[in-house]
């Protein structure tokens, strides 16, 4: 059960109440979202039915030659230079747990080919996420290190 | 503004403040939450970081 607004394409709109502290939003009585008791946002946003919207947590654009700079982010303080394409992201507010998911590109100008993004416990970040922050390397070729014009950060949870 | 600080193995870490974050924050306070606990650190100009990172991997604290 739900409380329930719906647009209805009779009656416009229709409200419907109950005590289950969920909110359903419908369209001519077919829900297209819900804010379950957990908090959970679902949406149909042409999934078909509702599902649960896993938002981007944390998120940063950044320049990692010159003087290192960021040019925008979301849920950010900053991040660390912590040498030649090696750097820290660290977030304001902290992740639940650190089983999020790190995605991520950079962009270089030349210099090194088939650059990638690299983060987790191996063997040139050389540590693991943690819920306050997480480490993200541009490498390049056998792991050698290189620093990007542009690197890109997404954190999933 | 940017803050180094020395890092375990006696080479140097540069924070570099996300400019939304500094809307309603001092560097101080980020200093007290992104510098690791025990180490020694400065805020600086950005100026006093160099910008040729050929041998950034041979920067010390001094």
């Amino acid at each position: 059960m739900a409380t329930i607004i719906n647009a209805d394409t009779s009656d416009g709109l229709k409200l419907t109440s109950d005590t289950s502290g969920q909110i359903d939003l419908q369209s001519a009585g077919s829900t297209k979202a819900t804010i379950d008791t957990s908090g959970n946002l679902k949406f149909d946003s042409g999934f078909g039915s509702v599902g649960t919207a896993y938002g981007c947590r944390a998120w940063v654009n950044f320049n990692g030659t010159g003087t290192v700079a960021i040019r925008d982010s979301g849920n950010v303080t900053s991040i660390t230079d912590n040498g030649t394409g090696n750097y820290t992201v660290n977030f304001t507010t902290a992740m639940p747990d650190a089983n999020y998911s790190v995605c991520g590109t950079v962009g270089t100008t030349g210099g090194a080919s088939a650059g990638w993004l690299n983060t987790g416990s191996n063997a040139t970040s050389g540590a693991a996420d943690t819920t306050t922050s997480c480490k993200v390397c541009c490498n390049y070729d056998t792991f050698n290190l290189y620093d990007p014009t542009n690197m890109y950060v997404a954190i999933f949870r | 503004m940017r803050i180094i600080y020395e890092t375990s193995d006696g080479g140097v870490a540069v924070i570099v403040p996300a400019p939304e974050y500094l809307l309603t924050h001092t560097m101080e306070e980020l200093a007290a939450k992104d510098v690791p606990a025990g180490a020694n650190y400065e805020i600086v100009e950005d100026s006093v970081v160099p910008s040729d990172r050929a041998f950034r991997g041979a920067w010390t604290w001094a």
